[in-house]
C-alpha cells in the first residue's frame, strides 16, 4: 500500500474490500515523478558524469530513472555536454519527438549559458533555452552525480504539484 | 637518427628546398616553398634515411602578417621527427594537397580551408568538415574574424 | 520467379546515437543487411577549444584544453605544460615529474575502464559496463582527493603541478592498485572466452599496419594490428625511461585484439604506478614560474601517448602573455578518418560496426575540438 500513503486519499472499507477515492491528478503525477524516463543524450564532458550517476556507485535507478535511446520512450532530456550551434536544430528535433508531458534539464554549464565557452567561441550556443523550454538547471562544470541527482528530484517536486488543467491549455 | 644528424642531413641533401627558419630555435624548424611541397614531402617520406611515414599533425597559423601551414611528421621506424612549414600570403592562399603524400591529411586540409580558408589545391572533397552546413560567416580562426554574436573576453 | 530488384539505401547513424559515443552522424549507405559504405559528418562538438585558448593567457588555456579530451583530461593538462615549458626551456622539480606520471597512467586506466564498459554495452553486455566504471570510481577519488575535481583537473600546471598530494594518496592509491589489479581478471573473466563476445569480436574490422600508419593512427589501434609503436618509449617524455615496463602488443589487428591490447596496457600502468609510488622524492612540486608567464617567441610541437593514440600540441608564441596558435591534436581525428576505409567493402553488417568504432575508441571531442 506504498501508494496510498504517497498520494492523498480517502478510504473507506466496504464488504468485500475497501473504497478508495483520490484525484487523477494525484495518481498521474505520482506515476510521472516516479518513473521519469530520460534520453541517453549525452555531447560532451558532462555526459560521463551522467554515464558515473547511472553506473555502480550512484545507481540513477533507484530515482526511477532508466535510460532510453529513443525519443520516442523518453519523459525527460538531460542536455549533458555542450550544445554547439551545428547540433541546436538536432536538440529541437529530438525534443518535438518526445511524448508529452516531456520534461528538460539543464546540466551543467555549458547548456546554461554555454559556461566556458561563453566568451571567444564561434561555435557554441550561449544556453539551451532559447531552443527549447527548460525546467531545472544544475549548475556545475560538470555537476557532481549527486548535484544531477538532487536536480531529478527536484523535478519530482516539481511534477508532483503539477495540474492538470497546465496540459489542458497547451 | 639524432637531432643534429637529422639537422646535418637535411642541410646537406635538401640544399634550397629547406630552409631552417628563426622560430625553430627549440625544434627546428623549416621553410618550403609552396610549388616545391610535393616533391620535397615525397622525397622525404621515401628516403631511405629520413622514412617519415607518419603525419602527426598539421594545420594552418595566422600570425597577424602571413598565413602559414605548419606540417609535423615523424618517422615510426626510425623515431625521428620534423616540422616544415609553407609561407603563404593573405590574398587568394593555396597549397597543394598533400593527400597523395600521407593521405591522413584529408581532414586536416579540409579543416583548413573553412576554418581559415586557406585553398587545398588538387584535393578531392572540400565539404565543410566542423562547421554547421548552412555556415556563411567567413574563416573563423582569421585573427580579424569577428561576428555580432561573437562575444570577447574582456581583459582582466 | 524473377530475381527480386535490390537497390542500394541510406541510413542515418546520429548524431544522437548511444553507440557513437557523443555525437558522430555516419552515414551508411546500405546494401540489405551489409555496409557498403560509411561516411562520418563530424562537428556536432565543434567548440572552438583552439580559438578560446588564442585569447587566453598560458594559465587560462589549460582548464579550457581540459575540454578537449575530457575523458583522460590531465593528458590535455600535461600536452599544453610540456609544449610552454619546451618553449621556455623550464625545468620541472623530479617530484612534480613523479607526480604526473603518476596521474597520467591513473588517468589512462581510467579511460581504459570506461572503454570496457561502453564497449561491452555497445555490443549488448550490460555488467561490464557496471564492472569498469564501478573501478573507476577508485580513481577519481584518488583525483578528488588531489584536486577537487572528478572529471576537468586542471591540476598539471605550466612548471609542474598545482599542490602536493595529500598525505593519504600514497596508501589510497596502492589499494586502489591493488584492487584492480585483481578484477582485471574479473574483466576477463566475463569477456576473454564468452562466445558470444568473440563471435562480435574476432575477424571483424581488421586493419592495416602500412596503411593504417599511413592514415596517422597510432595509439593502440596501431599497436593491436602489430606495429610496437608507443611513444612513451619511442620518443620518451617526462621520466618515463626511469620505469621498467613492456609495450603491450597484438598482430590480428581485429576488434578482439584492441580489446586485449587495452586490458594489457591497464597491467602495463599499473606497474608503472607502483614504480612510481616506490621511487616517489620528496621536494618541491612546482617550479618557479611568473606571475605573467612569457615564453620566448618561437614554436614547438609535442607529442605524448595517450590512452587513444598520439595526442599533441603545437604551439607558437610570439612573445606575450598569450599563445598565438594553439594547434591540438588527437588520435581519435585520424582514426575516424581512416574508419571508412576498413569498413568500405567488406560487407560488414550494421552491428559490426558498432563493434568497430566501440573498439577504435573514438571520442567526439578530441575530433571536433
Ligand atoms: S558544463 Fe563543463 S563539463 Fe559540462 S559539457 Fe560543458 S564544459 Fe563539459
Amino acid at each position: 500500500m506504498g501508494l496510498i500513503k504517497k498520494v492523498p486519499v480517502y478510504t473507506e472499507n466496504i464488504p468485500g474490500g475497501a473504497l478508495v477515492a483520490t484525484s487523477l491528478e494525484q495518481v498521474l503525477n505520482f506515476g510521472r515523478a516516479k518513473s521519469l524516463w530520460y534520453l541517453l543524450f549525452g555531447t560532451a564532458c558532462c555526459a560521463i558524469e551522467l554515464m558515473c550517476t547511472g553506473a555502480s556507485r550512484y545507481d540513477f535507478d533507484r530515482l526511477g530513472m532508466i535510460y532510453r535511446a529513443t525519443p520516442r520512450q523518453a519523459d525527460l532530456i538531460l542536455t549533458a555536454g555542450t550544445i554547439t550551434k551545428k547540433m541546436a536544430p538536432r536538440l529541437r528535433k529530438l525534443y518535438d519527438q518526445m511524448a508529452e508531458p516531456r520534461y528538460v534539464i539543464a546540466m551543467g554549464g555549458c547548456t546554461i549559458n554555454g559556461g566556458p565557452f561563453y566568451y571567444d567561441s564561434y561555435s557554441v550556443e550561449k544556453g539551451i533555452d532559447h531552443i527549447i523550454p527548460v525546467d531545472i538547471y544544475i549548475p556545475g562544470c560538470p555537476p557532481r552525480p549527486e548535484s544531477l541527482m538532487e536536480g531529478c528530484i527536484h523535478l519530482q517536486e516539481v511534477i508532483r504539484k503539477q495540474k492538470l488543467s497546465d496540459w489542458q491549455e497547451k | 637518427m639524432t637531432r643534429d644528424e637529422l639537422k646535418a642531413y637535411i642541410e646537406s641533401n635538401f640544399v634550397g628546398r629547406m630552409t631552417l627558419l628563426e622560430s625553430g630555435k627549440v625544434e627546428p624548424m623549416y621553410e618550403i616553398k609552396a610549388d616545391d611541397l610535393i616533391e620535397v614531402a615525397t622525397k622525404l617520406r621515401d628516403d631511405l634515411e629520413l622514412k617519415f611515414d607518419f603525419l602527426c599533425n598539421m594545420g594552418g597559423v595566422d600570425t597577424r602578417e602571413r598565413l602559414e601551414v605548419i606540417y609535423n611528421i615523424a618517422s615510426t621506424s626510425k623515431l625521428h621527427r620534423l616540422d616544415f612549414k609553407v609561407i603563404l600570403g593573405y590574398d587568394s592562399p593555396a597549397v597543394e594537397s598533400i593527400c597523395p603524400v600521407w593521405p591522413g591529411a584529408n581532414w586536416y586540409e579540409r579543416e583548413m580551408y573553412e576554418l581559415y580558408g586557406i585553398d587545398i589545391l588538387n584535393h578531392n572533397d572540400l565539404r565543410p568538415l566542423l562547421l554547421p552546413e548552412d555556415w556563411d560567416q567567413g574563416h573563423p580562426m582569421r585573427k580579424d574574424w569577428d561576428a555580432p554574436d561573437f562575444v570577447r573576453m574582456p581583459e582582466l | 520467379m524473377g530475381k527480386l530488384r535490390t537497390e542500394e539505401f541510406q541510413v542515418n547513424m546520429g548524431p544522437q546515437h548511444p553507440s557513437t559515443h557523443g555525437v558522430c552522424r555516419l552515414l551508411l549507405t546500405m546494401d540489405g543487411e551489409k555496409v557498403v559504405d560509411v561516411v562520418p559528418h563530424v562537428g556536432y562538438l565543434h567548440r572552438s577549444i583552439e580559438k578560446i585558448c588564442e585569447n587566453r593567457t598560458y594559465a587560462m588555456c589549460i582548464p579550457v584544453l581540459d575540454r578537449f579530451e575530457y575523458v583522460t583530461a590531465m593528458s590535455c593538462n600535461y600536452v599544453f605544460a610540456l609544449a610552454a615549458e619546451k618553449l621556455a626551456e623550464m625545468e620541472v622539480p623530479e617530484r612534480a615529474e613523479y607526480l604526473r606520471v603518476i596521474m597520467l597512467e591513473l588517468n589512462r586506466i581510467a579511460s581504459h575502464l570506461i572503454f570496457y564498459g561502453t564497449t561491452a554495452m555497445d555490443v549488448g553486455a550490460l555488467t561490464p559496463f557496471l564492472y569498469g566504471l564501478r573501478e573507476r570510481e577508485l580513481i577519481v577519488d584518488l583525483f578528488e582527493m588531489t584536486c577537487g575535481q572528478r572529471l576537468t583537473y586542471n591540476y598539471i600546471r605550466v612548471g609542474g603541478v598545482s599542490r602536493d598530494i595529500p598525505k593519504e594518496f600514497v596508501p589510497k592509491c596502492r589499494e586502489a592498485v591493488k584492487i584492480i589489479g585483481e578484477k582485471l581478471s574479473d574483466y576477463e573473466g566475463i569477456l576473454n572466452e564468452n562466445p558470444i563476445w568473440i563471435a562480435r569480436m574476432k575477424g571483424i574490422g581488421l586493419t592495416d599496419p602500412q596503411k593504417a600508419i599511413a592514415w596517422g593512427v597510432s595509439g593502440p589501434v596501431l599497436r593491436a594490428a602489430g606495429v610496437k609503436h608507443d611513444l612513451r618509449k619511442d620518443d620518451p617524455y617526462s621520466i618515463y625511461n626511469k620505469f621498467d615496463f613492456d609495450v603491450a602488443i597484438r598482430w590480428n589487428g581485429d576488434c578482439y585484439d584492441r580489446y586485449l591490447v587495452r586490458l594489457d596496457e591497464i597491467r602495463q600502468s599499473l606497474k608503472i604506478i607502483t614504480q612510481a609510488l616506490d621511487g616517489l622524492p620528496e621536494g618541491d612540486v612546482r617550479a618557479k614560474v611568473k606571475a605573467k608567464f612569457k615564453p620566448p617567441a618561437g614554436e614547438v610541437y609535442v607529442r605524448i601517448e595517450n590512452s587513444r593514440g598520439e595526442m599533441g600540441v603545437h604551439l607558437v608564441s610570439d612573445g606575450s602573455t598569450k599563445p598565438l596558435r594553439v594547434k591540438t591534436r588527437g588520435g581519435s581525428f585520424n582514426q575516424l578518418q581512416y574508419l571508412p576505409e576498413i569498413v568500405r567493402g567488406k560487407g560488414y553488417l550494421i552491428a559490426d560496426l558498432v563493434a568497430i568504432f566501440a573498439t577504435f575508441d573514438i571520442i567526439l571531442p578530441e575530433v571536433d575540438r
